[in-house]
């Protein structure tokens, strides 16, 4: 198992390098839009677990690749579990990265004179720092969820012109409830829900919750890959290259 | 009698031996498929596009689940190649070459190096470092940058490089120019002439086999059509080239036994497989008999008509 995890982290080394470079554009307009660096470690989180799950799967297709390491010294479960191993690595790799950058941006905001208020909106405050970390929570749930959608699929068909709206179709089953929400009114619309939802988000508005957030969505993102990973099991046991 | 005297009298278990493998898919059937492969024998195994070649080197691999039959190779059944720990053991023994070089196309060839010897306990840099620079492989160069032929010694110097006793190559030396394929048939000679080694190759070079191989298999539609001694096709079986008169002169005479004549028309004359050219020279000295070729062989055999 560790030499099968070994051997797709040497393949996805070079990958995981360039989408920093992506994610740094993605995350900076982003924090343009939301005028806030708050957003950064969760697009770079989101980011590098969806584009870890795809890109590993798309290197499998290459040159048969994922053919080639069948007749190499692993068992299928190895494979299997080493790919959930490095899609898991990516997107904390992506969180650590996002936190440091954004913490290191608004560090750097704080003590240097930014022009207009730019150095009070950006600067290393409680709020920014809570926000961030919660960012990172949240967008690690969506993150690994889809991966943990799309991963099976391709592990079972590879990637095919089907299988190529996958990411897209899940991306779009983690926003339409928020889409929903936001067209029907909001939380109002759940009288019985709707304090008890507040009391959760009044909660993670404190440097506790917000910490607790992040434990308890790496455990939540922790067992969605581990059950998308036993169906990636059975599925793998049966494919045929 | 000691246990060691014993030992010596039992001949060593073949390296691959597959029994009436079968594997039905819409359109293809891979059926009955027998194939042995004994220490010390390089097997060529030919056949047409499609004919079933890739399916049993799959199959013999533990990457496709057989609908019957059974397979083992070096002694490991295949399904438990590519299911168990045990499995996976054995296939750091198993050197496999693929028709592409079956890495993704951003590894420089360094790379390449480096995840085989991450994934190969018995991996030696040494013996990569050593056949990449006889290679000429840049270890700078991206494999999506290197030509066909440059890939394929690729792929041979990582399967070369991890101590395996057995190769399993599947069309190695298509794109590799002449003299390459010569300094890979140097390879793979001095490769299988340690003890324990063996070579199953398929090529549609049939040249390369003539020069390399011990054994011939040839697979047509899923079905083994000849497994034969390569010097009993190209030293004992001839070609002869007849005139339609000589060709019934010839049938008549049963030198070759009734619905074993196996013969080609062409517009000059008839081609005639003859099993023992010299017996057939001392008995028809006037009709000339070229030597055979594994090409010529299965062009009569999957395209001739049969008598």
């Amino acid at each position: 198992m560790k030499r099968a995890y070994q051997v797709e982290m040497a393949v996805i080394r070079n990958y995981t390098r360039q989408l920093f470079g992506l994610g740094i554009f993605v995350a900076a307009c982003t924090c343009v839009g939301m005028q806030s660096l708050a957003g950064a470690p969760g697009v770079l989180t989101c980011m590098y677990f969806i584009m870890g799950a795809l890109a590993t799967s798309a290197y499998d297709e290459q040159n048969n690749w994922g053919l080639y390491r069948l007749a190499m010294p692993f068992n299928r479960h190895e494979v299997v579990l080493a790919r959930y191993g490095a899609i898991a690595t990516i997107g904390l790799i992506g969180m650590a990265a996002g936190m440091i950058g954004a913490l290191a941006l608004s560090a750097i905001a704080t003590v240097a004179p930014l022009p207009g208020d730019l150095s009070a909106t950006l600067g290393l405050t409680q709020d920014n720092i809570q926000a961030m970390v919660f960012s990172c929570a949240l967008c690690a749930i969506v993150g690994s969820g889809v991966a943990a959608i799309e991963t099976p699929i391709y592990l079972r068909f590879g990637q095919t012109k089907a299988t190529q709206w996958i990411p897209m179709i899940s991306v779009l089953l983690f926003i339409s409830p928020a889409i929903i929400l936001g067209a029907t009114g909001g939380l109002g619309n759940f009288a019985g829900i709707a304090d008890t939802i507040r009391g959760i988000f009044a909660f993670i508005e404190t440097p506790v919750g917000a910490a607790v957030s992040l434990v308890v969505a790496l455990a939540v993102s922790a067992i969605i890959l581990g059950i998308s990973a036993a169906i990636s099991l059975a599925l793998y046991d049966r494919r045929e290259l | 009698m000691s246990p060691m005297a014993s030992d010596s009298t039992i001949p060593a278990a073949p390296l691959i031996d597959a029994r009436s493998l079968t594997k039905h898919y819409d359109g293809f059937s891979l059926q009955d498929v027998n194939l042995t492969v004994d220490e010390g024998e390089v097997v060529g195994f030919v056949g047409q596009n499609g004919a079933g070649k890739s399916t049993t080197i799959k199959a013999l691999l533990g990457i496709i689940e057989l609908d019957g039959g059974e397979a083992r190779v070096l002694g490991t059944d295949a399904h438990d190649l590519g299911h168990t720990s045990a499995g996976a053991r054995t296939k750091e023994e198993i050197g496999v070459v693929f028709d592409t070089v079956s890495v993704p196309g951003h590894l420089r060839v360094a790379d390449v190096g480096h995840v085989h010897a991450l994934a190969y306990s018995t991996w030696s840099q040494h013996i990569f470092n050593r056949l990449t620079r006889a290679f000429a492989l840049d270890p700078a160069k991206q494999v999506k940058d290197l030509s066909r032929g440059m890939g394929m010694k690729l792929s041979l110097a990582c399967a070369l490089s991890h101590g395996a006793r057995l190769l399993i190559l599947d069309e190695a030396t298509a794109g590799l120019d002449p003299m390459a394929r010569d300094e890979v048939l140097d390879l793979l000679r001095g490769f299988v002439e340690a003890p324990g080694h063996a070579v199953l190759m398929s090529s549609h070079i049939t040249s390369d086999l003539e020069k390399i191989a011990d054994r011939v298999v040839c697979i047509e539609d899923g079905r083994i059509v000849f497994n034969l001694a390569k010097d009993e096709i190209t030293d004992e079986m001839g070609i002869a080239r007849c005139r339609a008169c000589d060709f019934e002169t010839i049938c008549a005479s049963g030198i070759i036994p009734e619905r074993e004549i196996r013969y080609r028309k062409h517009d000059y004359g008839i081609d005639l497989l003859v099993p023992d050219r010299f017996a057939f020279a001392e008995n028809f000295p006037n009709i000339p008999v070229d030597h055979m070729t594994i090409d010529d062989y299965l062009t009569l055999t999957l395209k001739g008509g049969v008598r």
